[in-house]
């Protein structure tokens, strides 16, 4: 049962971040992207990664979940910075390896973009640390809405999307009830060829479906017992208010962001 | 010790805040040939505990032992381990997955490398078990039986093991009176003819009592009390104040003697409840 946690990532908690609004913190994050990709300097880089910790010691999350959230991207990290080394050119060359060689520009611009799409992982690892999937949903769907305006069924979209995450969790244990109960029927999905795999695989995969089928034909039986229609107007149980601390939160990044721009850090 | 644990506990998500203790320091142990209920209200540990006994789950601490051996980590003994001891899941038939029930209950000796010849006799006798032989159903699809023909067909699709040990995870959730009767029939022959070892988990206790040797009472991952089952049910206030109710009858006999017939209370079926009060009238009258 340990998918419970490294989907979704949220862990629980009642810091200042888990309590901002969904609306502004997604939008809030956006802004905060953007300011990484305005900076151009290292000074104003290490600033934003300063701050990332600062907030995740408000969120009180523990360091390995962000090394865990970091593991993803460490390839990726050391392909750029591989790229940066040997392809960009210019300042004093610092090593040489046949034709080819390492100069201290590439060092530096390496060094930078990783440090920066690092912090942007960071920035966005604080956001699903410290939101529940549910509320992200409700949040983004907030910025859907307009497109309604041009016949797009966002009410039903966003249902679609809180639906799909809320069984993503019921479905990886009923995955691993399932493997067990076969293993305990001397399955085996661990040896053999890959396709000898695949076809073991089947007595998982088929009840899987099936109770996946009957599980939405429940849920949409229930759903319209209880009064669900499309296209009708829906109201929620929490109606989540943006509060002066929602506001000021949004104000402190967009004054980040036109900082960056108006002093060219 | 035949099957048991010692101080076996286990925590869900280690290391996490979700971290969550199933099972606590839990220590017993049943012999061979007897039938055990593992009774505790919903959410006590009785599925974890179960699926240690299989070697699904890795305690997080203490031993779990059968037929003498410490069970796990290697991996070719766990194999041999799930030969001999069958588990039938809660609601077994939502792992149906093959397009006929022969399929489905040859399965488990298709994957022990059995030749077709004597997967087809293993299947036989499993159905016979079950008590299925005369319903010719073997060419039909699962899913085309009734609730307690499916629930046998699961029972089946574990004996094909022909394991000596059978545990069930409430083997009668689901069942209408009537399949819970048959099924608590199927067990007590399972039991007593074909001598294998059975242990069954339930949060109710009713007319499966009568069958059982032994009781094992969990509550929120911790042992309550385990042993001889009429001296546990002679416990029946401890019980009730888990939230566990004592089998109807002998609710109604502790009534009986309470309101002055002289009978005794440590009767949990039907039959021996008539037998006591025909004998306590016939007392009675003279």
């Amino acid at each position: 049962m340990s998918g419970g946690i490294s989907l979704g990532h949220y862990l629980p908690g009642n810091s200042f971040f888990h309590q901002l609004n969904p609306r502004i913190k997604v939008p809030s994050l956006v802004i905060i992207l953007a300011t990484l990709f305005a900076v151009t300097s290292f000074p104003a880089l290490l600033t934003m990664i300063v701050l990332v910790f600062l907030m995740f010691r408000l969120a009180r999350v523990p360091f390995r979940y962000l090394l865990k959230g970091l593991r993803p991207i460490l390839y990726i990290a050391l392909f750029a910075l591989f790229i940066f080394l040997f392809f960009t050119k210019g300042g004093v060359v610092l090593f040489r390896l046949g034709p080819l060689t390492v100069e201290s520009a590439g060092l530096w611009q390496g060094l930078f973009v990783i440090t920066r799409l690092v912090t942007l992982v960071l920035f966005s690892l604080l956001l699903t640390l410290t939101t529940t999937p549910l509320s992200l949903t409700h949040g983004l769907g907030y910025f859907l809405k307009p497109l309604g305006r041009i016949g797009l069924p966002t009410e039903e979209v966003v249902m679609i999307m809180a639906i799909a995450m809320r069984f993503i969790p019921t479905l990886i244990e009923e995955s691993q009830r399932l493997m067990r109960a076969q293993v305990s029927r001397g399955a085996d999905f661990e040896s053999g060829s890959i396709f000898r795999k695949a076809k073991n695989l089947v007595p998982l995969i088929v009840p899987l479906f099936v109770s996946a089928f009957r599980r939405a034909d429940e849920l949409a039986m229930a759903m319209e017992a209880r009064g669900y229609r499309l296209g009708a107007k829906r109201t929620r149980l929490h109606e989540d208010v943006i509060t002066a601390t929602d506001w000021a939160v949004l104000l402190v990044v967009l004054v980040m962001l036109a900082a960056s721009f108006y002093f060219k850090l | 010790m035949y099957i048991g644990t010692s101080k076996l506990t286990h925590t869900y998500w280690p290391g996490t805040p979700f971290a969550a203790d199933a099972l606590k320091n839990i220590s017993f142990s049943v012999g061979q040939g007897t039938f055990t209920l593992l009774i505790g209200p919903s959410g006590s540990g009785k599925t974890t505990l179960i699926q240690h006994l299989n070697g699904l789950l890795k305690p997080s601490a203490g031993e779990v032992y059968f037929d003498g051996k410490k069970i796990g980590p290697d991996k070719a003994a766990l194999l041999a381990l799930r030969r001999r001891v069958g588990l039938v899941f809660q609601m077994p038939e939502d792992q149906f997955f093959s397009e006929t029930v022969f399929d489905e209950i040859a399965y488990a000796p298709r994957n022990l490398g059995l030749d077709e010849k004597k997967v087809e006799e293993r299947v036989n006798r499993a159905v016979a078990q079950v008590g299925l032989e005369r319903s010719r159903l073997l060419d039909r699809h699962p899913f085309q039986l009734s609730a307690g023909q499916k629930r046998r067909v699961a029972i089946a699709s574990v004996l094909s093991l022909e394991p000596e040990v059978l545990i069930l995870d409430e083997p009668a959730a689901g069942l209408d009176p009537e399949g819970k009767g048959n099924l608590l029939n199927l067990l007590s022959s399972l039991n007593r003819a074909g001598k294998i070892t059975i242990m069954v988990s339930t949060h109710h206790l009713d007319e499966i009592a009568a069958l059982a040797d032994n009781l094992v009472v969990l509550n929120e991952g911790g042992l309550v009390m385990s042993g001889k089952t009429k001296e546990i049910l002679a416990r029946g206030a401890e019980l009730k104040e888990l939230g566990l109710a004592l089998p109807q009858v002998t609710g109604i006999m502790h009534e009986l003697a309470a309101r002055g017939l002289p009978v005794s209370t440590d009767i949990y079926s039907l039959s021996a409840a008539c037998d006591e009060i025909l004998q306590a009238k016939r007392a009675d009258q003279r």
